[in-house]
């Protein structure tokens, strides 16, 4: 038989406990509140210093404000905070935590030492506290800062202590975490110790490149475009990393919203829409994606480790993160070219000015990477410079072979008239791609070019789709779609779901050049296609189209994604029927591919151009270059 | 088997043949021909399953027998060799020794083993019309034939033999070539059948202007003999759309236009134009007819022709190619180009039972 129940308040030291289940879930977590506690307290270097996993030691040091023995003695009570004053500041947060509950939540869980000095007094304070139970305060010489160990998490915890994972995977998640941190701080010097190792030293005063490529490596950074946008709400600035820096979950997308590591479905789903004719589905490519806008815009306060985060217009934001992508991915604009341009002029000259020093960064706040410091690296350099450059290269290499596109043509006999660029070659003034050459095609599909640096494998079918999407998207978005009558008019009859989505969207069809319209029932009338794939078989057509729409889902309502979708799958259909091409069917593609906004990639997100550089054969093959 | 040969008739024989014969086809032996000797003849046969051309020219046969070798090759010697008499011999292991003057060569040849019967034909009609009419009434027609493969029944001509007329018609949908020609068809004899446009080809490569073409078809196939050819081809199975109701009946307008003032004038302006989804916009007013063309980043033009026209002023845009090729195929000097409007279909006509409709491009 059991007691009545009988209601009481619980005793603090429970409390803290039941917080600390929240706040507090594995090392990864207490690091975390410690970290921003750094942070907050204005600190300009951090060294985190972690030893098997964190579960027995996890310390942070920074050189922060500090705190007097008094102040000390408070922030380790529950919802002691110097963070938020009164409810109204709840609103408009500018700190990493505000609860003010990490501390006490902490040392209930695990032996715990506050070490902290402020600068105006002469000793620091050392306080001890195990379990949650208070064991010393004393005296003790120490630098500006604070410095926090905790021992042996969850000790008096066994259930959690069990809960938590291998050393490995929890060391993974610290690692991820310092990640983060590094990436939405690199004003603020880290280092990260792992079992006595160092395993990262950032210098501060880094900006977002040197970071990126010290956490990374620098070639990685090679495939990041920046992301430079406001408008009147949102700042958005970061990178985004070309389609080929795709990996199958989302590691490499970051997002920080007014510098808080944060994650919200809307986001997700903008960047999906920004690269969605860009990259395949189920991949994702790398984001440093940093948003700042007013705190009232956005509410923290949804979950206590404050990961989700709540926009007041998510519409908005995410039509903004949209447009920051679209522009720095060039996707959709002849406006973009000359932006890429004076980018690159601009590198160039911080780049013999030396360094370049970051802007002071507010503490709490990111730094959002310099605008002009975009470096000028290899393999997109290149890749840019074969697709953009106007002038004729021949002039500069006369002793390569004329450009030909015949593999035949590549014998020896050919150096005899070196400056006569064959006829079927495209002239060298219409063509971006400089003096690059077809060598010929690589199991019936592959198309081989040479360039100046390199060699490029390029895939005709991607090519051809890109090519054609983007001609169509063109004329669609000038509303200038031609569409070729139909001698009879088809019937088409659909199921009745594929009916019910082609019926939702007809008037987009009807914009884009289909001339369809309602029958009755599930029926529908075609009496013209648009010119650009006036070769799809109708009815097979305008199912795939019902088909793919539907896969996207209700979320994406923006017109002009329709609009694509659309395109894109009429496209690709219009491309599969499409067999052997001929050495000038070839010439035409690559002279069109180079003229497309996104040459790299076919709409589905399939790569269009493999890129090789003589640099990289040289060391492939071991030869001294 | 040994036979010797005059240069110029095999060479004339192999060429006939040898352009079905396919370059990447899965079955080697199909890219052989299959040569057969005896009764003071030889016969050459390829084929590639779908159609099989046959022809026998006289020859010195020393020993009968029959082998394969393959065609190209087979081709190129023949065409090469220095003497204009040639001598053959077949090993039993099916290598032809060829010699001709001082030249001579082992080419090795596959059994006849292996190749492909000629299909056997059960005959159910026949049709005679004289060679010559029936190359130009392909010639006029094919073109317009689909090669969208989703669209299997388009993939050819329509031939049908019916109220003593053959009515040829090909389409893709978006134009439609027609020539009416009377023939003799015998009573109960009327049929629709679809011949494949590589068939097509075909007959016009080897169709020769001399003497009478023998048409005969069964329920599956139909075979084509003239002169020394016999072809034989499977039909494409199934029903043709009804051609007539996409014919306007009547337009409103007719302009009359010298024809090859038109192609050369269309072919000009198209120069400014680097997509096959590009058109041409058609503009005319009284006795005169204007052409403009232009695309982005490249440039435009425009070229005026003499008409006889004194209708109501028409805009309207067709694919430049649609527009060309039956103007490159007629012979007439002056054709009629027949409008509604913009929306409507274009017909072309001649003095000849020819009709060409073509869809126009709309411009939002």
């Amino acid at each position: 038989m059991q007691e009545k129940p009988v209601i009481q308040m619980l005793p603090d030291q429970v409390i803290n406990k039941i917080a600390a289940g929240e706040v507090v879930e594995r090392p990864a977590s207490v690091m975390k509140e410690l970290f921003e506690n750094s942070l907050d307290a204005g600190a300009t270097q951090v060294d985190v210093e972690v030893i098997r996993g964190g579960r027995q030691l996890i310390s942070i040091t920074d050189n922060g404000c500090g705190m007097n023995r008094d102040q000390a003695l408070l922030s380790i009570e529950r919802h002691a905070t110097s963070k938020i004053r009164s409810e109204a500041d709840i609103e408009n947060i500018h700190t990493m935590g505000f609860r003010g509950e990490a501390l006490a939540a902490i040392s209930s869980v695990a032996r715990f030492t506050l070490i902290t000095r402020p600068e105006e007094e002469l000793a620091g304070t050392e306080i001890q506290i195990a379990g949650g139970k208070f064991l010393s305060c004393d005296d003790i010489g120490c630098p500006v800062g604070t410095r926090m160990e905790i021992r042996n998490l969850f000790f008096n915890v066994p259930a959690r202590r069990k809960f938590l994972r291998a050393e490995q995977t929890e060391l993974s998640h610290i690692r991820q975490l310092f990640l983060v941190m590094a990436l939405a701080h690199p004003d603020i010097g880290m280092s990260l110790k792992v079992d006595e190792r160092m395993v990262y030293s950032l210098p501060m005063s880094g900006n977002m490149e040197d970071r990126i490529s010290e956490l990374y490596n620098h070639s990685f950074f090679e495939q990041l475009l920046e992301i430079d946008y406001s408008d009147a709400d949102y700042r958005i600035s970061g990178y985004a990393g070309l389609p080929q820096t795709g990996r199958k979950d989302r590691q490499d997308q970051y997002i920080f919203v007014n510098g808080r590591p944060a994650s919200a479905p809307v986001v997700f789903h903008a960047l999906n829409e920004a690269y969605h004719s860009l990259i395949i589905k189920g991949r994702y490519p790398a984001v440093f994606l940093f948003i700042q806008m007013e705190p009232s815009l956005v509410d923290v306060n949804v979950h206590p480790t404050k990961k989700e985060v709540r926009f007041r217009l998510p519409n908005q934001l995410r039509d903004a993160i949209v447009a920051a992508l679209g522009k720095a991915l060039s996707f959709d604009s002849a406006v973009e070219r000359p932006k890429v341009e004076s980018q690159k002029s601009i590198s160039i000259e911080s780049d013999e000015e030396g360094i370049e020093l970051p802007p002071p960064a507010l503490p709490g706040t990111p730094t959002p990477p310099p605008a002009t410091v975009r470096p000028i690296f290899e393999t997109q350099k290149q890749m840019d410079d074969i697709l953009r450059k106007p002038e004729p290269l021949l002039d500069r290499k006369p002793k390569k072979e004329s450009r030909s596109s015949n593999v035949e043509h590549r014998t020896s006999k050919e150096e005899a008239a070196p400056s006569q660029p064959s006829p079927p070659s495209p002239s060298p003034e219409k063509s971006p791609w400089g003096w690059c050459r077809i060598m010929g095609q690589l199991g019936g599909n592959y198309v081989v070019l040479e360039t100046e640096d390199g060699y490029v494998l390029m895939e005709p079918r991607a090519a051809h789709e890109r090519v054609l999407f983007e001609k169509f998207m063109h004329a669609a978005q000038s509303h200038a779609v031609q569409k070729q009558g139909l001698l009879a008019p088809e019937t088409v009859e659909l199921l009745p779901s594929d009916a019910e989505i082609v019926r939702t969207n007809i008037t987009v069809l009807q914009e884009l050049g289909f001339g369809v319209s309602d029958f009755g029932g599930d029926a529908f009338i075609v009496d013209a296609l648009p010119v650009y794939v006036q070769d799809n078989p109708v009815e097979s057509m305008l199912i795939e189209i019902a088909r793919e729409l539907e896969k996207a889902g209700k979320t994406r309502g923006a017109r002009e994604l329709v609009q694509e979708k659309i395109a894109q799958t009429a496209c690709q259909m219009a491309v599969r029927t499409k067999d052997q091409l001929s050495d000038q069917e070839i010439e035409k593609l690559v002279a069109d591919l180079a003229k497309t906004d996104m040459p790299y990639t076919s709409p589905r997100g399939r790569p269009t151009l493999i890129y090789t550089s003589f640099t990289e054969l040289d060391r492939k093959f071991s030869r001294d270059g | 088997m040994k036979f010797s040969i005059e240069k110029d008739q095999i060479l004339e024989a192999l060429q006939k043949v040898q352009s079905i014969v396919g370059q990447r086809t899965t079955l080697p032996i199909l890219s052989n021909v299959l040569l057969e000797a005896s009764n003071g003849k030889l016969t050459l046969t390829t084929t590639d399953m779908e159609v099989s051309v046959r022809t026998s020219i006289e020859a010195e046969i020393d020993e009968d027998g029959s082998t394969t070798l393959p065609a190209r090759r087979f081709f190129s010697i023949c065409r090469d060799l220095p003497s204009h008499q040639v001598d053959i011999g077949v090993s039993n292991e099916d290598v032809a020794t060829i010699i001709s003057g001082s030249y001579n060569c082992k080419l090795e040849g596959l059994s006849k083993e292996d190749f492909p019967p000629m299909p056997t034909f059960e005959e159910s009609y026949s049709y005679t019309l004289n060679q010559g009419t029936f190359k130009d009434i392909l010639q006029k027609t094919f073109y317009a034939a689909s090669t969208d493969e989703s669209r299997a029944i388009l993939n050819g001509s329509l031939m049908a033999f019916r109220d003593n007329k053959l009515t040829t018609v090909c389409t893709d949908g978006r134009r439609l070539a027609l020539v009416e020609q009377e023939i003799d068809i015998p009573e109960d004899a009327e049929v629709d059948i679809v011949v494949p446009s590589k068939t097509v080809s075909e007959l016009i490569k080897t169709l020769d202007g001399e003497g009478e073409a023998v048409i005969k078809t069964s329920a599956t196939q139909v075979a084509f003999e003239f002169g020394n050819i016999f072809i034989i081809s499977k039909l494409i199975d199934g029903t043709y759309p009804n051609y007539r109701q996409v014919i306007p009946s009547q337009c409103e307008e007719r302009i009359a236009i010298d024809r090859e003032m038109l192609q050369s004038a269309v072919r000009r302006v198209s120069l400014m134009l680097d997509d096959q989804a590009a058109s041409v916009k058609v503009q005319i007013t009284e006795n005169r007819m204007e052409l403009l063309t232009s695309s982005p980043e490249v440039g435009e033009s425009r070229e005026a022709v003499p008409v006889k026209y004194s209708g109501k002023d028409i805009t309207i845009a067709f694919n430049p190619a649609f527009l060309m090729a039956p103007l490159k195929h007629l012979d007439s000097d002056e054709i009629y180009l027949e409008l509604s409007d913009e929306l409507s279909p274009g017909v072309i006509k001649t003095n000849v039972p020819f009709l060409y409709v073509i869809m126009p491009i709309r411009v939002s």
